[in-house]
């Protein structure tokens, strides 16, 4: 039953407060930043500029002085999906990936056909995944949740206006799911609790076990669903009894400051995307 | 705006129909006048569904009367462009600790009412220092919300509401999810507004010792209001409110146990402090009396 006791401790977005420079950073900056890098390594295909922004991401850890291992902890439970995704793409040839390069034939055999771009491929695909890892475990380590909700909001209010894109619905919508998260972990953790002692079993073993548990949970998961539909209802209730009536006229407690770091730190980021995205690695 | 004498909140013959309107659905309120005034404390009691909640939410036009209306300050909650008025004026605190706080930091859900409203963010500030001040959250502003306790959770609540600056508190259950502490210092919060800053409140309770502490105690049945007087004379009516199901308070039940056995007793005593005062009143002297 532990299992069940640590669903009281889920958090999203493990703040892990060091007070440092990137800590620091307005909100706004630091999301525009991080959409630039995330940009970068989506768009990189060449093994010297994804070394370029490894080196850079490193760096930036190294800055914000969050330990190494908190950054790479969600490494671990996507290892087998990367590996079986390597393995795919060295032994099953896609010729569009590198269009122009010349592939060599390493083996090839029945469907299996295994070259160099393959290789390739399945290198730069396995380094763009830790990148976008670290670059998002680096953004929720640093940044706290209002600062990210506020951020987001700010960050999209010039296209509310314009083009009535939801920005303040969007940034509300994050607040509630962070808010209630917790919450519905501890009404989840009753419910097992209250069906077990009833004589639901949670624990099979054997090789099939997730289908078992995945069928026992159903019956969990529909008084949730139902407790949330309810609380849905209450909390809307509550927010109009507190005169919320859409995000026109409201002003805002926190306020966001910015200053010559954020726009160097932007700065830094463009430059950075550019010199990668830009330049023709030789390889 | 209103004159002294004028009520806060007035109720003119509410009628509230849940459902298709016209075909059947549940009459919740049948008829119900009533009317608050500046300051008072007000408690609600009655049986499960006799329309308790449903008349409170027509206190800051959560709902709408099906006939019938009510005026808050001179405004009738029928028109939209007075609902944030209305709804500034009358504050509301839920049962559920849970389901109405929004944010994820304290402080920020405080603010989340005056945000609303469009407070200039320097009174902002004030407010949301001078309202956890009040229900003494101070130490806690920085907290996410569930990591309280009931009884924090719904003091922050209050503090949401009152940072709106509200005349009137309404509180619909609001400590009947909360543990004896955190009923108490809830309580205590209630009062101090009551008392300092002239809140007028109105509290729905199933706790009939909670219901004895008011000014004025409502007695609502199957939609209707039944009684309505100073808690002594409603605690009085013993039968009759059993006769609707609920209780009087334990020191109420005692003392009218006693009348039965000593007509010299008065069977109307609201407090444990008034009942041994009476009690050595009544039979000073007389050691054998039980
Ligand atoms: N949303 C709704 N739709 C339909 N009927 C409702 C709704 N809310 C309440 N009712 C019905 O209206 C009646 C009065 O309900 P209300 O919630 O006002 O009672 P209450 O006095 O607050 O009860 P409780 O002490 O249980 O909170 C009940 O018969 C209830 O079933
Ligand atoms: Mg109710």
């Amino acid at each position: 039953m532990d299992e069940f006791e640590l669903l009281r401790y889920v958090t999203v977005g493990q703040y892990i407060p060091t007070g440092s420079l990137i800590h620091r950073l307005d909100p706004r900056f630091k999301l525009a930043a991080f959409a630039v890098l995330v940009g970068a390594v989506t768009f990189t295909g060449s093994y010297l500029g994804n070394a370029v922004l490894l080196v850079l991401i490193v760096g930036l850890v190294f800055l914000s002085r969050v330990p190494l291992r908190y950054v790479l902890s969600g490494l671990r439970p996507a290892l087998p999906v990367l590996l079986l995704l390597a393995a795919l793409q060295i032994l099953l040839y896609t010729p569009d990936f590198t269009r122009g390069t010349n592939c060599t034939t390493l083996f090839q055999f029945w469907i299996i056909h295994s070259t160099t771009c393959g290789v390739k491929l399945a290198i730069v695909s396995a380094a763009r995944f830790v990148e976008l890892l670290m670059l998002t475990s680096l953004l929720t380590l640093t940044t706290t949740t209002t600062e990210l909700t506020h951020g987001i909001e700010r960050l999209f209010a010039p296209l509310q206006q314009r083009f009535n894109f939801p920005a303040h619905e969007l940034a509300l919508i994050v607040t509630i799911t962070l808010r209630f998260v917790p919450t519905f972990a501890e009404e989840l953790e009753r419910i097992v609790k209250a069906q077990v002692s009833r004589g639901a079993d949670l624990g099979q073993r054997g090789r099939l076990r997730f289908i078992q548990q995945t069928r026992a949970l159903l019956p969990m998961l529909v008084p949730l669903f139902l407790g949330a539909l309810r609380r849905a209802e209450e909390l809307i209730l509550a927010m109009e009894a507190r005169c919320y009536m859409g995000g026109k006229g409201r002003t805002r407690l926190i306020e966001l400051h910015s200053t010559r770091q954020d726009v160097v730190a932007l700065f830094v980021a463009v430059l950075a995307a550019a010199t990668v995205l830009l330049v023709p690695w030789p390889w | 705006m209103a004159s002294p004498a004028e009520p806060i909140v007035r109720l003119e013959g509410v009628r509230h129909v849940y459902g298709p309107h016209g075909g059947k659905g549940v009459e919740a309120l049948r008829g119900v006048s009533l009317a608050f005034y500046a300051g008072e404390h007000v408690a609600i009691i009655g049986p499960n569904g006799s329309g308790k909640s449903t008349l409170a939410k027509h206190l800051n036009a959560l709902l709408l009367p099906t006939e019938g209306d009510v005026w808050v300050k001179g405004w009738n909650t029928r028109d939209p462009r007075h609902w944030r008025d209305v709804r500034s004026t009358v504050g509301m605190v839920f049962q559920n600790p849970d389901a109405q706080l929004v944010a994820t930091v304290v402080e920020e859900d405080v603010a989340f009412g005056p945000e609303n409203l469009g407070v200039p963010r320097d009174e902002l500030r004030a407010r949301v220092d001078w309202a956890l001040d009040v229900v003494d959250m101070q130490a806690y502003r920085f907290r996410p919300p569930h990591l309280l306790s009931g009884g924090q959770k719904q003091r922050v609540a209050i503090a949401g509401v009152i940072a709106m600056r509200p005349q009137v508190l309404v509180l619909d259950e609001a400590t009947a999810m909360l543990d004896p502490l955190g009923r108490r210092d809830v309580l205590r919060t209630v009062e101090h507004l009551n008392r300092e800053a002239g809140m007028t409140i109105v509290a729905i309770t199933h706790f009939m010792e909670e219901a004895a502490l008011a000014d004025r105690v409502v007695v609502m049945h199957a939609g209707q209001v039944v009684l309505d007087g100073p808690p002594r004379e409603v605690f009085r009516q013993r039968e009759r409110l059993q006769a609707w199901g609920l209780d009087v308070p334990h020191v109420t039940e005692l003392a009218a146990r006693l009348h039965a056995l000593d007509p010299a007793f008065p069977p109307d005593v609201l407090s444990i402090e008034e009942l041994v005062e009476t009690a050595c009143q009544v039979w000073a002297g007389q050691e054998k009396a039980l």
